[in-house]
């Protein structure tokens, strides 16, 4: 197999501006399928927003690639379709629909069949990763407690049968017990063979799970 | 019996309020837009038709087809042109989106009606004619019954659709949250414009089917779109079952209150009651909701 084969994203010279802010600037870097990698950082330092430009979310300059495909500039699908799920920084759910709703819009990113994506590997996974939140699946997502919200975010980028699940603050507002029982679900994603991105603000947690980090100041990101 | 017929006259009106409401709360929930021509698509169906049978002499299917086409296409067009560069390219937000670019259509189509149909009283060839039907004491109007069909199978298979399918649970999921939908995917623009082309089209279906019954002029259309306006208030404007119910409460009341109160005041006090109904339960009525998004 080759280098390319295996390196499941890579960035090259990734800027994303909100107007006249440049947030990140000429940010390179790559991560290798398997690989756990940790995005880390003060806050208001781009972190988020390269995962933004990653995804397609927010309008880019610079080279994406998935798994050796160049990604398209504007198209806020075709990560997803190419195998790459953002669980994004206070979560995004949608709030009046249930639970179970807002996991199941997951396998949007592969089927349009309701059928298909209830019967689906990928939902059940999903559901089965955290069963606490099995006797809350018919209620609001609004509703839930912030861990079972993000649990609910979680399971919801699981359910899209990613490749790579980058997932962004993952723990921003839970107690601690909450965010342990959070990471334990990432590590077990890891384990299970999915390419995993987390941001943090704090190197610490992220580098109990993640195998590498890239540090990033100031809307400049490199290896750390 | 006077009640029981009041009661399905008021069915008919509250059928026909029903829809527009659902079509102005279904198209907010996707694009934060209210639709403020909803009414004046119902007014194109409904004089175009006419225009294109009593006129131009075309048969009825033609005419209908003609008609929905022009406006499936002109809302295209519309969401394509001025939505579009609105919304996703100039990124406005507020007021100025949510009210300006379909108050301002309103008064484009007004216009051109104005033009096109003249100021008179006019309305498409009723679809199913002949004496009404009795069952009992009780009197249905064919062209009533008509439109409570089309409401019902409308209605019908738009709830199937959001309940029963992907996506229909991504349409909800785009005016829930623009951002988390198109992190799985979601074209939210997509579904905004077909949204706004379906409801385009139901607005003047309903037009057609309604006009043998109201009649329409060029300017019928601002006091339908009021009416679709208020009963999706009631719902919040973001929860077209309740804008359903509330747009059938308001045609029943109405009715009632022109059988037993006055014919003359009806209204008067219709909207007595309905401003006294939002200011003793607000929050029930999804109102808290309509203000603070």
């Amino acid at each position: 197999m080759s280098e390319q084969a295996q390196t499941a994203l890579a960035v090259k010279g990734l800027s994303v501006a909100y107007g006249n802010v440049i947030a990140v600037h000429d940010a390179t870097f790559t991560v290798a399928e398997g690989d756990a990698c940790a995005i880390t950082g003060p806050n208001g330092n781009g972190k988020s927003s390269i995962l933004m430009g990653v995804t397609g979310m927010v309008r880019r300059r610079g080279a994406v690639e998935i798994f050796g495909a160049p990604a398209k500039n504007g198209d806020v699908g075709w990560a997803a379709r190419h195998g790459l799920t953002l669980v994004p920084e206070r979560r995004q759910l949608y709030p009046d629909l249930t639970a179970q709703d807002n996991i199941l819009l997951g396998c949007y990113t592969w089927t349009r069949s309701i059928g298909k994506a209830r019967t689906s590997a990928p939902f059940g996974r999903a559901v089965d990763l955290f069963p606490e939140i099995k006797p809350h699946l018919k209620q609001a997502a609004g509703t839930l407690s912030g861990g079972q919200q993000q649990m609910v975010a979680i399971a919801r980028g699981l359910a899209a049968n990613p490749k790579i699940l980058a997932v962004d603050e993952p723990c921003l507002g839970l107690a601690e017990a909450v965010a342990k029982r959070v990471y334990d679900a990432l590590a077990r994603i890891h384990e299970e063979g999915t390419t995993l991105i987390v941001v943090e603000e704090a190197p610490r947690r992220a580098l109990t799970l993640c195998n590498r980090r890239v540090e990033v100041r100031n809307g400049m990101a490199g290896a750390a | 019996m006077k009640l029981g017929n009041l009661i399905i006259a008021g069915i008919i009106t509250g059928s026909i309020y029903a829809m527009f409401a659902v079509c102005v709360s279904v198209w907010y929930r996707v694009s934060n837009i209210l639709n403020l021509a909803v009414g004046d698509f119902a007014m194109v169906g409904a004089l175009g038709v006419d225009n294109l049978y009593r006129v131009k002499g075309l048969p009825i299917p033609v005419a209908i087809i003609t008609t929905l086409v022009v406006v499936a296409v002109f809302a295209y067009a519309y969401d394509l042109v001025v939505l579009r560069i609105a919304q996703d390219q100039r990124r406005m937000e507020g007021i100025v989106v949510t009210f300006f670019f379909t108050f301002a259509l309103s008064f484009f189509i007004d216009g051109v009606a104005k033009m096109l149909f003249g100021t008179d009283v006019h309305a498409a060839p009723g679809l199913w004619n002949g004496p009404s039907l009795s069952l009992g004491t009780l009197h249905f109007e064919r062209a009533g019954l008509l439109v409570i069909a089309c409401a019902v199978i409308i209605g019908g298979a738009f709830w199937v659709y959001i309940k029963f399918t992907l996506g229909g649970k991504a349409l909800e999921a785009s005016g829930e949250n623009v951002v988390g939908a198109r992190i799985v995917g979601i074209d939210t623009r997509r579904y905004r414009r077909w949204i706004f082309i379906g409801t385009a089209l139901i607005a003047a279906i309903f037009g057609i089917v309604e006009s043998p019954i109201t009649g329409f002029t060029y300017l019928s259309g601002a006091t339908i779109s009021l009416t679709g306006f208020i009963a999706a208030a009631y719902g919040g404007f973001r929860k077209p079952g309740r804008a359903l119910v509330a747009g059938l409460f308001i045609g029943v009341l109405e009715a009632l209150l022109g059988g037993y109160v006055s014919a003359e005041y009806g209204d008067t006090v219709l909207y007595a009651i309905l401003a006294a109904l939002v200011l003793a339960w607000p929050r029930g009525l999804g109102f808290e909701s309509a203000v603070s998004g």
